[in-house]
């Protein structure tokens, strides 16, 4: 039970067709980051959020923190959409890696699963999630 | 024939995570990440260009620098003077002096 690499979900592409979705920055669906030990077990199979080995420690609550959307662009031929980068301040919590829900959309429903490589650790201090250049090349969700 | 329409949703990305330990980030640290955001130099770029966009983005590490290190000054003022207000003047000076 680990974290394998950086997964988009499957159930999430199905997820889209659906417009289960709304990335927008005004009246969009609520998104979510969730911080997890290396005990969590996720890849492209995960369908939704669970508590189950997510990281728990002093300026942590489940279900992690609020994303802020960034309204969707386009970059030549490829859509794309980002988030601003996500504190968790004042914060004493190890973790491995991070899943994005809609914490808005019944179920909610997962995006993709983020491996950060490595446990990562802060103590009485911040702990910063920096999203990717938002372009065509680097941003976090696109569809080329 | 219809071609085939394909949708890729790519799975390459990579976020960063920055901590610290028993403090919070500095001023400097945050402009450099602001700068990152603001300015992104492709390794394909032409080297004059790179330099030249390298050397923006110092700039403005400065200048964004400068105005968090203000931002931080100026509240600070205000929690000095709510903590002043609820009665308590000695705690509300050791956070001015910070």
């Amino acid at each position: 039970m680990a974290f394998s690499g950086n997964f988009m979900c499957t159930s999430f592409k199905k997820e889209l067709l659906e417009a289960v979705h709304n990335f927008k920055n005004s009246g969009g669906s609520t998104f979510n980051l969730a911080l997890y030990t290396n005990s969590a077990s996720f890849d492209a199979s995960t369908t939704a959020y669970t508590a189950t080995n997510e990281v728990s420690g002093t300026g942590y609550t489940a279900k992690g923190g609020e994303l802020t959307r960034v309204d969707p662009s386009t970059s030549g031929t490829t859509a794309l959409t980002d988030f601003a980068d996500l504190t968790f301040s004042t914060a004493t919590i190890t973790a491995r890696g991070a899943l994005i829900f809609n914490e808005s959309a019944s179920g909610d429903p997962s995006v993709v699963v983020l491996d950060f490589g490595g446990d990562k650790t802060s103590t009485a201090g911040d702990f910063t999630i920096v999203f990717p250049t938002a372009d065509a090349s680097n941003a976090i969700i696109r569809i080329a | 024939m219809i071609p085939e329409l394909n949708i890729d949703l790519p799975k390459d990305f990579k976020v960063e995570v920055h901590t610290t330990q028993n403090r919070g980030f500095t001023p400097e640290e945050i402009a450099e990440r602001c700068a990152e955001k603001i300015i992104s130099v492709s390794d394909e770029a032409h080297p004059a260009i790179q330099a030249q966009a390298r050397a923006f983005q110092k700039r403005i590490v400065q200048l964004v620098g400068f105005y968090l290190r203000e931002a931080v000054k100026s509240d600070r003022t205000t929690v000095y003077n709510a903590i002043k207000d609820a009665g308590h003047p000695d705690l509300a000076e050791l956070i001015r002096r910070m």
